[in-house]
Formats: structure tokens, C-alpha cells, sequence
């Protein structure tokens, strides 16, 4: 227990350390082939450590792009994964994502209908966009947690239900939407936007996921026992001497306000929110004190890399990041799963 | 059950048969065509054209004819066949033919893509596609079916999908002789060679920007821009007008690009498309409220050239978006 205990810790630790390099490598890669020194200099420069003698284009590459967007992978990244984490452990279901309440689907109506309904001119898009995304994933949350409730119960099996008519509702609105108003090839933008994307961001960006994690991270760390006591079903975590509905109530709002803002910031990326958690959790064991923080660091390092790649491979093109994460993603997720498999037969 | 479907294949079989009877078999004539031995096929002239891979019959003159997108309408127009289209459909904006009929007479089927029973209901002899998708069971009807029923469907041969069929790259002289191919398929071919000696003459006396600009056509999207890339229509006229593109390296009609990419090339000038739902105004203020693009050289010194969404598709259009790029490049002054 100690020893793996202690290795967990020490996971954590190089996933931390992992990730700086990942940002560091991420500042430092991209199709404008900007040398080391250069890009260094210019953010050495932006941290007042520096004076760089470089072009304010050069400087808009570095500064305005791909810092902001390794970022903002970085915390989307890390945001799904602890929203993954969550979501499995409060509604006991390996297959629960972050957007198990409909909110990726009320986020992409929220941003449909900005896109295409023209509520807002261009300048007003890069922040309309983005809070219409947000607004969409919390009435689709209210939206379930309300149908769950006339239900009869915020438990686990109602919510997810719930959750799935909210969810193919929204979508169908969407489409229809998309059916009635897209002109011309305005459509393409809506497609992109959908399929989850960090090529929109910048300093807003990183400002709304980083928010969004340090109000939610901390209550989820600070929970980690009670996540626990969830796994042994609701009676025996009433046992523990919690309130079960309560904390699963605030969780989920946690959760969707974390995810909402994630899905405002990017779009709705898969794989992170469902895969990594169980990535994770073959390498740390399922105690949330010591799966939340990896999953946090392992999900912000993913995507960094997964957003990385998807913005190099095929220069001067741009992969859907969703490809890549599933690409290389899956077969890690294989590897770990067969080795847990096996450790626990031996 | 099985009652009724044999009732309504009875039914459709009727139907074909009727469809097909008056204008008197394109369909055999396609049908005939591959087994045709090859001196035949010369001696009675070209009897059907290999259009994206369907054969079309040719020695036809489509009197009831449904133009889908503006570029298909227009050259249609352009060829004088006003009184023969019963519709256009799916136009990227007003009708703007340039020479020929101004298309006042012709109706407006649909704002976006047509379905099946729309088309049908017009009773067409020919349906005219801008785009290949334009002719798929989610829109006016899978070709092959349309030809079973006697209509003769043809799509902008520039719009092929399919890699032994996309021109790759499309060029004027190609837009040249897809202007020709028209022509023989809607029984137009007088008209169809002075539209082009008409367009070859307008193009050989414009003169090319000489100073050698890059450029990126922005066609749409914010985040990941929509560009012309290397073998379609935008690098045709740009190329035409003088303009180096600096995605002309991606063997792509149109593709997404990275602003990072675009900011790497820093092109001289924008070639800036205006559509009614996303305008050339709009396209300026995302460059300039992105702190990113703002930074672009062409974008600091306000070089943009506009050209109408209708001329982004090759067409009776393209040599005009030519021209009007070249003016607009003769009232920009781009320093060293």
C-alpha cells in the first residue's frame, strides 16, 4: 500500500513534469519553423525576462497562437479527464463521459446558433461564441438534472437517461438548424466547430478552462473520499456519513460547469473524457486521491501532444484534433488495459 | 404486401416508359456507347461524353432544363438558353450572366438543394449541376436513376470528385473546352464557341499583375480558414491574375490551413470572398480583431481584394473575377 502509494505520487510527479516540457515542445513546434532561440526569446520577452528583437509577426506566431493554444490543450485536457473521472465514479458506469447531461449538445446548439442564426457580427463572434457554448451546456444540464428529478431521483440510472433524451433532443434542434439556415459553405464552419477543435484559441480561451479548473479541481480533490465511498453503491455511502444526493447534485454541477466552459473553449473533443480516466486508472489504482491529480496532469499532457500533432503533421493543414486523439489514444488505452488484466490474474 | 410492391414496380416501369418514350432514348444511346468499337464511334462524331464517370448522350437539345448553383445557371444564360430552363436552384446569390439572357424569366425552384420530387415535378429533359453532390439521393436524384427516366444529367465537369475525373490542376484552357462539352450536351454548340472565343479574347487582353504578390484566398471559417489551395479554380485565377497563392502547394481544390501556416507565408495580399452570409466586411474583422492575423502584413496595410462567392467556382464568372482582381491589385501599392 505504501509502496504504491508512493508510486503513485510518483507518477504524478512526472506527468508534471512531463507537461512542461509538452508545453515547452509545443511553444517551440509548428509549421512557421520558427528556430529555438527565437521563440524562446519572444516568450522570455511576454514573461519581462527578455528583450527580443524580433518581428511583431514572429512575436503574434509564438505569443497569440501557439502559447495560448497549447494552454488552453493543456487545461482542456485536464478538464475533461477530472470531468471523465467524476462522471464514472458518480454514476458507477464505465462508459459515463463529460458530456453525459447533454452538454455537449446544448454547447453546440448554443454555438450553432450564434454561427448561423447571425446573433452576432464578426467581432462579437470570438465572444459571443464561446458564451452561448457555455449558457447551451448549462440549460442542458438543468435540462436533465430537472427531467431526473420529476422523475423521481438524481440517481445514477435516471440522470444518465435523462442526460440521453436531452442530448438526441438538442442534437436533432441542432441539425435542424443546420438544415434550415446554413448558406453557401457556412456550414463548414459549424462542422469544424462540432467536431471539436483548439485552433480557436487564444488568451480568453485559456482564461475560461483555467477559471473553470480552479473552481472545480479543488472540490473535487477535497471530495476524493466521498468519489470512493460511491463505488460501493448509494446505501453504503450513506453510510459513510455524507448526504448521497446532495454531493452527487453538486458534483454534477461541478462537473457540467467544468465541461460547459471546456466545450465553450474547444468544441466537444472526444476520447479524453471517457478513455484517459481508464488510462489513468490502470496505472494509479481507483483511489480518486491519487486517480484525480494524474488524471488532471495525464489529460493535460494528451492533449497538448494530440493538439500538437494534429497542427504539424500535415502542414500547412489541419487534422481534426478528434482523430488524433482516438488514433493514439486507443491503443494506449489497449495496452494498459490488457497489463491491468494480467496483473490482476497473477 | 408483396402485392403492393409488384403494383408499384408495374407503376414505375409505366412511368419510365413514359419518361423515356417522347425524347427517345439518351438512356439507350448511353447504354449503347461502351459497346460502340472505337472508328464507329468517331464516325458519327462523339455520340456521349464520360461526364464524372457517367456517360452523357450528346445530339439531344434539352428544351425543359433545371440549373442547380449558380455557375451551372449562368453558363446556361451565357449560352442564350434563357426559354429552355424551367428552374435554377441553389444559387449562391443573384444571377449575374454577364453576356447572354440576364435570367429575369427563369423561376426559382429551391434556395437550397432541391429533393427529388421538386425536380421531378418540374418535368425536366436535363438537370445541370454545379456541384457532383447536387445529384445524390439527399438532392435531385442519383444520376443513374435520373437517366432511367429520360433525363440527361450533367455536372460541371471541374466539380468531378473522383481522382481519374477532377482536373487537377483546372486551368482556362480546360474551362475553355468544358464550355464546348456544354454546348454539345444542351444542343447549344454555335453559341458555345463564340461564348468561348468571347472569354478567350477577354482573358488574353488582360494583363497580369506583374510583381509577382502571394496571396491567400480566404473563402471562409474563422478559426481554421477555408483556402484555395493548389488545383481548383481559386489557384486558376488567381495564377490568371498574376497572383502567386501560398497554399498552391496542396493538391486540393479548396482545403483548411492554419492561421500559424498563413502567418509563416505573410502573404502580400488577401483575395477575400463576399458571400450575402458571411461578407468580405465580416472576413476583415475577424482578421483584424484575431491578434494573431492582425499582425499579417497584408492585413496592417488593409491589401485585401474582393471577389463575389459566385466566382469561386469555375464558370462564365472566372474571367471576370480575373479582371477584377487585377484592378483591384493596380490600386494597391505593396512595399518592399
Amino acid at each position: 500500500m505504501a509502496a504504491s502509494a508512493r508510486s503513485a505520487w510518483g507518477l504524478s510527479i512526472a506527468l508534471a513534469l512531463a507537461l512542461i516540457v509538452s508545453l515547452a515542445a509545443a511553444a517551440s513546434i509548428g509549421v512557421a519553423g520558427l528556430s529555438l532561440s527565437t521563440v524562446w526569446q519572444v516568450v522570455l520577452d511576454h514573461l519581462g525576462l527578455a528583450n527580443a528583437q524580433v518581428s511583431t509577426l514572429t512575436d503574434a506566431i509564438v505569443w497569440e497562437i501557439r502559447v495560448p493554444r497549447a494552454l488552453t490543450a493543456a487545461a482542456v485536457g485536464a478538464g475533461l479527464a477530472v470531468a471523465g473521472v467524476v462522471m464514472q465514479a458518480l454514476t458507477r458506469n464505465p462508459l459515463a463521459d463529460p458530456y453525459l447531461l447533454g452538454l455537449s449538445s446544448g454547447a453546440s446548439l448554443g454555438a450553432v446558433a450564434v454561427l448561423l442564426m447571425g446573433l452576432g457580427g464578426a467581432i462579437a463572434l470570438s465572444v459571443a461564441l464561446p458564451a452561448a457554448a457555455f449558457v447551451g451546456a448549462l440549460l442542458a444540464l438543468a435540462a436533465s438534472l430537472g427531467i431526473a428529478r420529476a422523475a423521481g431521483a438524481i440517481g445514477p440510472a435516471t440522470v444518465v437517461l435523462a442526460g440521453l433524451a436531452v442530448s438526441q433532443f438538442l442534437a436533432a434542434v441542432t441539425s435542424l438548424i443546420i438544415f434550415l439556415t446554413a448558406q453557401g459553405d457556412s456550414y463548414r464552419q459549424v462542422l469544424a466547430w462540432l467536431l471539436g477543435s483548439l485552433a480557436g484559441a487564444s488568451w480568453t480561451t485559456v482564461a475560461v478552462a483555467a477559471v473553470a479548473i480552479a473552481l472545480v479541481l479543488p472540490l473535487v480533490v477535497a471530495w476524493a473520499s466521498r468519489l470512493d465511498a460511491f463505488a460501493l453503491g448509494d446505501t453504503a455511502a450513506q453510510a459513510l456519513g455524507f448526504s448521497v444526493r446532495t454531493t452527487r447534485l453538486v458534483l454534477f454541477v461541478a462537473v457540467s460547469l467544468l465541461t460547459g466552459a471546456m466545450v465553450s473553449a474547444s468544441g466537444a473533443i472526444g476520447f479524453v473524457g471517457l478513455i484517459l480516466p481508464h488510462l489513468v486508472r490502470g496505472l494509479t489504482g481507483g483511489i480518486h486521491r491519487r486517480l484525480v491529480p494524474a488524471a488532471a496532469l495525464g489529460g493535460a499532457v494528451f492533449l497538448v501532444w494530440a493538439d500538437t500533432l494534429a497542427r504539424t503533421i500535415v502542414d500547412p493543414r489541419e487534422l481534426p484534433v478528434g482523430v488524433v486523439t482516438a488514433v493514439i489514444g486507443v491503443p494506449a488505452f489497449i495496452l494498459v488495459l490488457v497489463r491491468a488484466r494480467r496483473r490482476s490474474v497473477s | 404486401m408483396p402485392s403492393l410492391r409488384t403494383s408499384l414496380a408495374a407503376a414505375s416501369a409505366l412511368l419510365l416508359a413514359a419518361c423515356a418514350s417522347p425524347v427517345d432514348s439518351p438512356a439507350s444511346l448511353t447504354d449503347a456507347q461502351p459497346s460502340l468499337a472505337p472508328e464507329v464511334a468517331s464516325a458519327t462524331a462523339v455520340a456521349a461524353i464520360d461526364n464524372c464517370g457517367t456517360h452523357v448522350a450528346l445530339g439531344t437539345s434539352p428544351e425543359r432544363i433545371v440549373a442547380i448553383k449558380s455557375s451551372a445557371a449562368e453558363l446556361l444564360l451565357a449560352l442564350g438558353l434563357e426559354e429552355r430552363m424551367v428552374a435554377a436552384a441553389f444559387l449562391d446569390g443573384p444571377l449575374e450572366p454577364g453576356t447572354g439572357d440576364d435570367g429575369t424569366g427563369v423561376a426559382l425552384l429551391s434556395e437550397g438543394l432541391p429533393g427529388q420530387e421538386a425536380v421531378l415535378g418540374l418535368e425536366p429533359d436535363a438537370i445541370f449541376a454545379g456541384w457532383e453532390s447536387n445529384l445524390s439521393a439527399d438532392g435531385a436524384g442519383e444520376r443513374d436513376q435520373l437517366e432511367r427516366l429520360g433525363i440527361v444529367t450533367y455536372v460541371a465537369p471541374s466539380a468531378c470528385k473522383g481522382a481519374e475525373h477532377q482536373p487537377s490542376p483546372m486551368t482556362f484552357p480546360l474551362l475553355m473546352d468544358h464550355i464546348l462539352e456544354a454546348g454539345d450536351v444542351f444542343g447549344a454548340a454555335p453559341q458555345s464557341q463564340r461564348l468561348v472565343a468571347e472569354l478567350e479574347a477577354q482573358l488574353s487582353a488582360l494583363e497580369p499583375d506583374p510583381r509577382g504578390l502571394t496571396a491567400l484566398w480566404y473563402s471562409s471559417g474563422s478559426d481554421t480558414p477555408y483556402v484555395g489551395a493548389g488545383i481548383g479554380a481559386p489557384q486558376m485565377v488567381m495564377g490568371a491574375a498574376g497572383l502567386t497563392n501560398i497554399v498552391g502547394d496542396v493538391q486540393d481544390t479548396w482545403t483548411s490551413v492554419s492561421w500559424e501556416a498563413v502567418a509563416a507565408e505573410d502573404p502580400d495580399v488577401i483575395v477575400l470572398v463576399d458571400a450575402a452570409w458571411n461578407t468580405a466586411d465580416d472576413k476583415i474583422a475577424v482578421l483584424e480583431d484575431n491578434p494573431a492575423t492582425a499582425q499579417l502584413s497584408a492585413v496592417r496595410n488593409g491589401y485585401y481584394v474582393v471577389v463575389p462567392f459566385a466566382s469561386s467556382e469555375a464558370g462564365v464568372r472566372s474571367v471576370r473575377a480575373v479582371a477584377q482582381i487585377v484592378d483591384q491589385l493596380a490600386g494597391i501599392a505593396v512595399e518592399d
